[in-house]
Protein backbone atom coordinates (compact mmCIF):
# COMPACT_ATOMS: atom_id res chain seq x y z
CA UNK A 1 0.00 0.00 0.00
CA UNK A 2 2.91 2.36 0.74
CA UNK A 3 4.19 1.63 -2.77
CA UNK A 4 0.78 2.40 -4.19
CA UNK A 5 0.87 5.87 -2.63
CA UNK A 6 4.47 6.38 -3.73
CA UNK A 7 6.00 8.72 -1.16
CA UNK A 8 2.73 10.31 -0.09
CA UNK A 9 2.26 8.03 2.94
CA UNK A 10 4.59 7.31 5.81
CA UNK A 11 4.10 4.41 8.23
CA UNK A 12 5.26 4.58 11.84
CA UNK A 13 5.09 1.35 13.80
CA UNK A 14 4.52 1.54 17.55
CA UNK A 15 4.71 -1.33 20.03
CA UNK A 16 1.48 -2.16 21.78
CA UNK A 17 1.86 -5.68 23.19
CA UNK A 18 -1.27 -6.51 25.16
CA UNK A 19 -0.85 -7.79 28.71
CA UNK A 20 -2.85 -10.93 27.95
CA UNK A 21 -0.32 -11.95 25.28
CA UNK A 22 2.42 -13.25 27.52
CA UNK A 23 5.05 -13.73 24.80
CA UNK A 24 4.37 -10.54 22.89
CA UNK A 25 6.54 -8.16 24.86
CA UNK A 26 9.67 -10.27 24.30
CA UNK A 27 8.86 -10.36 20.58
CA UNK A 28 8.55 -6.57 20.45
CA UNK A 29 11.87 -6.17 22.27
CA UNK A 30 13.48 -8.68 19.90
CA UNK A 31 12.18 -6.75 16.89
CA UNK A 32 13.93 -3.66 18.18
CA UNK A 33 17.12 -5.71 18.55
CA UNK A 34 16.72 -6.63 14.88
CA UNK A 35 16.13 -2.95 14.13
CA UNK A 36 19.40 -2.03 15.80
CA UNK A 37 21.06 -4.49 13.43
CA UNK A 38 19.31 -2.95 10.42
CA UNK A 39 16.64 -5.63 9.92
CA UNK A 40 13.60 -4.21 11.64
CA UNK A 41 11.03 -4.66 8.90
CA UNK A 42 12.23 -8.09 7.80
CA UNK A 43 12.02 -9.29 11.40
CA UNK A 44 8.67 -7.56 11.88
CA UNK A 45 7.25 -9.46 8.88
CA UNK A 46 8.77 -12.70 10.15
CA UNK A 47 7.10 -12.26 13.55
CA UNK A 48 3.68 -11.67 12.03
CA UNK A 49 4.12 -14.74 9.86
CA UNK A 50 5.22 -16.85 12.85
CA UNK A 51 2.80 -15.68 15.53
CA UNK A 52 2.34 -16.85 18.23
CA UNK A 53 5.62 -18.82 18.26
CA UNK A 54 7.64 -16.34 20.30
CA UNK A 55 9.68 -18.43 22.72
CA UNK A 56 13.27 -17.26 23.14
CA UNK A 57 14.55 -20.04 20.88
CA UNK A 58 12.04 -19.03 18.18
CA UNK A 59 13.10 -15.40 18.34
CA UNK A 60 16.76 -16.37 17.96
CA UNK A 61 15.98 -18.69 15.07
CA UNK A 62 14.15 -15.95 13.15
CA UNK A 63 17.11 -13.64 13.67
CA UNK A 64 19.52 -16.28 12.39
CA UNK A 65 17.29 -16.89 9.35
CA UNK A 66 17.64 -13.22 8.48
CA UNK A 67 21.40 -13.42 8.73
CA UNK A 68 21.74 -11.66 12.07
CA UNK A 69 24.54 -12.59 14.44
CA UNK A 70 22.87 -15.12 16.73
CA UNK A 71 25.06 -14.47 19.79
CA UNK A 72 24.85 -10.70 19.57
CA UNK A 73 21.11 -10.96 19.06
CA UNK A 74 20.73 -13.33 22.03
CA UNK A 75 22.68 -10.87 24.18
CA UNK A 76 20.40 -8.01 23.15
CA UNK A 77 17.29 -10.09 23.88
CA UNK A 78 18.58 -11.44 27.21
CA UNK A 79 19.69 -8.01 28.41
CA UNK A 80 16.28 -6.70 27.45
CA UNK A 81 18.10 -3.78 25.89
CA UNK A 82 14.96 -2.22 24.45
CA UNK A 83 12.53 -2.96 27.27
CA UNK A 84 12.28 0.72 28.20
CA UNK A 85 11.54 1.70 24.59
CA UNK A 86 8.72 -0.83 24.32
CA UNK A 87 7.40 0.34 27.67
CA UNK A 88 7.42 3.94 26.46
CA UNK A 89 5.31 3.00 23.45
CA UNK A 90 2.87 1.16 25.71
CA UNK A 91 2.60 4.17 27.99
CA UNK A 92 1.95 6.46 25.04
CA UNK A 93 -0.73 4.10 23.75
CA UNK A 94 -2.37 3.97 27.15
CA UNK A 95 -2.26 7.74 27.42
CA UNK A 96 -4.13 7.85 24.11
CA UNK A 97 -6.65 5.31 25.33
CA UNK A 98 -5.44 2.71 22.83
CA UNK A 99 -6.27 -0.64 24.39
CA UNK A 100 -6.93 -2.81 21.36
CA UNK A 101 -4.83 -3.68 18.37
CA UNK A 102 -4.32 -2.82 15.69
CA UNK A 103 -5.16 0.84 16.16
CA UNK A 104 -4.08 3.31 13.50
CA UNK A 105 -3.79 7.06 13.66
CA UNK A 106 -4.08 8.49 10.18
CA UNK A 107 -2.88 12.07 10.43
CA UNK A 108 -4.01 11.82 14.04
CA UNK A 109 -7.44 10.38 13.29
CA UNK A 110 -7.99 7.03 15.00
CA UNK A 111 -8.99 3.93 13.04
CA UNK A 112 -9.58 1.03 15.40
CA UNK A 113 -9.39 -2.64 14.47
CA UNK A 114 -8.70 -4.54 11.29
CA UNK A 115 -9.93 -2.44 8.38
CA UNK A 116 -10.45 -3.44 4.76
CA UNK A 117 -8.02 -2.20 2.12
CA UNK A 118 -10.86 -0.27 0.47
CA UNK A 119 -11.72 1.49 3.69
CA UNK A 120 -8.06 2.31 4.26
CA UNK A 121 -7.72 3.74 0.76
CA UNK A 122 -10.77 5.86 1.32
CA UNK A 123 -9.44 7.27 4.63
CA UNK A 124 -5.99 7.93 3.15
CA UNK A 125 -7.48 9.60 0.05
CA UNK A 126 -9.55 11.84 2.31
CA UNK A 127 -6.46 12.73 4.38
CA UNK A 128 -4.55 13.55 1.19
CA UNK A 129 -7.35 15.81 -0.03
CA UNK A 130 -7.38 17.63 3.31
CA UNK A 131 -3.65 18.32 2.90
CA UNK A 132 -4.05 19.89 -0.54
CA UNK B 1 -55.86 33.74 49.34
CA UNK B 2 -53.52 35.37 46.88
CA UNK B 3 -52.82 34.47 43.25
CA UNK B 4 -49.52 33.07 41.95
CA UNK B 5 -48.28 36.57 41.16
CA UNK B 6 -48.41 37.46 44.84
CA UNK B 7 -45.78 34.84 45.70
CA UNK B 8 -42.08 35.72 45.72
CA UNK B 9 -40.48 35.72 42.26
CA UNK B 10 -38.47 32.52 42.75
CA UNK B 11 -41.65 30.64 43.71
CA UNK B 12 -43.34 31.77 40.50
CA UNK B 13 -40.27 30.73 38.51
CA UNK B 14 -40.24 27.30 40.11
CA UNK B 15 -43.90 26.75 39.37
CA UNK B 16 -43.35 27.75 35.72
CA UNK B 17 -40.49 25.24 35.52
CA UNK B 18 -42.66 22.55 37.01
CA UNK B 19 -45.33 23.23 34.41
CA UNK B 20 -42.90 22.61 31.49
CA UNK B 21 -42.88 19.31 29.66
CA UNK B 22 -40.31 16.84 31.05
CA UNK B 23 -38.96 16.66 27.47
CA UNK B 24 -37.37 20.07 27.97
CA UNK B 25 -35.33 18.72 30.87
CA UNK B 26 -34.43 15.53 29.02
CA UNK B 27 -33.02 17.56 26.12
CA UNK B 28 -30.93 19.65 28.54
CA UNK B 29 -29.68 16.48 30.20
CA UNK B 30 -28.77 15.08 26.76
CA UNK B 31 -26.76 18.19 25.91
CA UNK B 32 -24.86 18.05 29.19
CA UNK B 33 -24.07 14.36 28.68
CA UNK B 34 -22.86 15.03 25.11
CA UNK B 35 -20.47 17.70 26.39
CA UNK B 36 -19.15 15.32 29.05
CA UNK B 37 -18.61 12.52 26.49
CA UNK B 38 -16.81 14.87 24.08
CA UNK B 39 -14.65 16.18 26.88
CA UNK B 40 -13.51 12.66 27.75
CA UNK B 41 -13.21 11.33 24.17
CA UNK B 42 -9.90 9.91 22.82
CA UNK B 43 -9.63 12.63 20.16
CA UNK B 44 -9.20 15.20 22.91
CA UNK B 45 -6.43 13.09 24.44
CA UNK B 46 -4.77 12.64 21.04
CA UNK B 47 -4.11 16.33 20.78
CA UNK B 48 -2.31 16.30 24.11
CA UNK B 49 0.14 13.45 23.59
CA UNK B 50 3.46 13.84 21.85
CA UNK B 51 4.53 10.55 20.27
CA UNK B 52 8.16 9.51 20.06
CA UNK B 53 9.23 7.68 16.90
CA UNK B 54 12.08 5.25 16.37
CA UNK B 55 13.77 5.82 12.97
CA UNK B 56 14.20 2.10 12.22
CA UNK B 57 10.45 1.60 12.71
CA UNK B 58 9.42 4.12 10.06
CA UNK B 59 8.74 3.49 6.38
CA UNK B 60 8.28 6.29 3.89
CA UNK B 61 9.59 9.84 3.56
CA UNK B 62 9.31 12.44 6.32
CA UNK B 63 7.80 14.78 3.71
CA UNK B 64 4.79 12.49 3.14
CA UNK B 65 1.53 14.42 3.62
CA UNK B 66 -0.09 11.42 5.33
CA UNK B 67 1.38 9.70 8.37
CA UNK B 68 -0.08 6.42 9.58
CA UNK B 69 0.90 5.52 13.12
CA UNK B 70 0.17 1.86 13.76
CA UNK B 71 -0.07 0.55 17.31
CA UNK B 72 0.11 -3.20 17.02
CA UNK B 73 0.76 -6.41 18.88
CA UNK B 74 2.81 -9.20 17.28
CA UNK B 75 0.97 -11.96 19.11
Amino acid sequence: MLEEYDGRVRLVFKDRPLAMHTLARAAHEAARCAGAAGKYWAYHDRLFAAQPAFRRSDLLTYAAELGLDRDAFAKCVDERRFAADVERDIEQAQALGINSTPTFLINGRPVIGATSIEEFRSIIDRALQERR
Amino acid sequence: MGTATSYPRFVNRLSRCAARSPRVYYSWLGAVLAVLVLASSPSRALAQIELSWTPSMIKGPASAPVTIVEFSDYQ
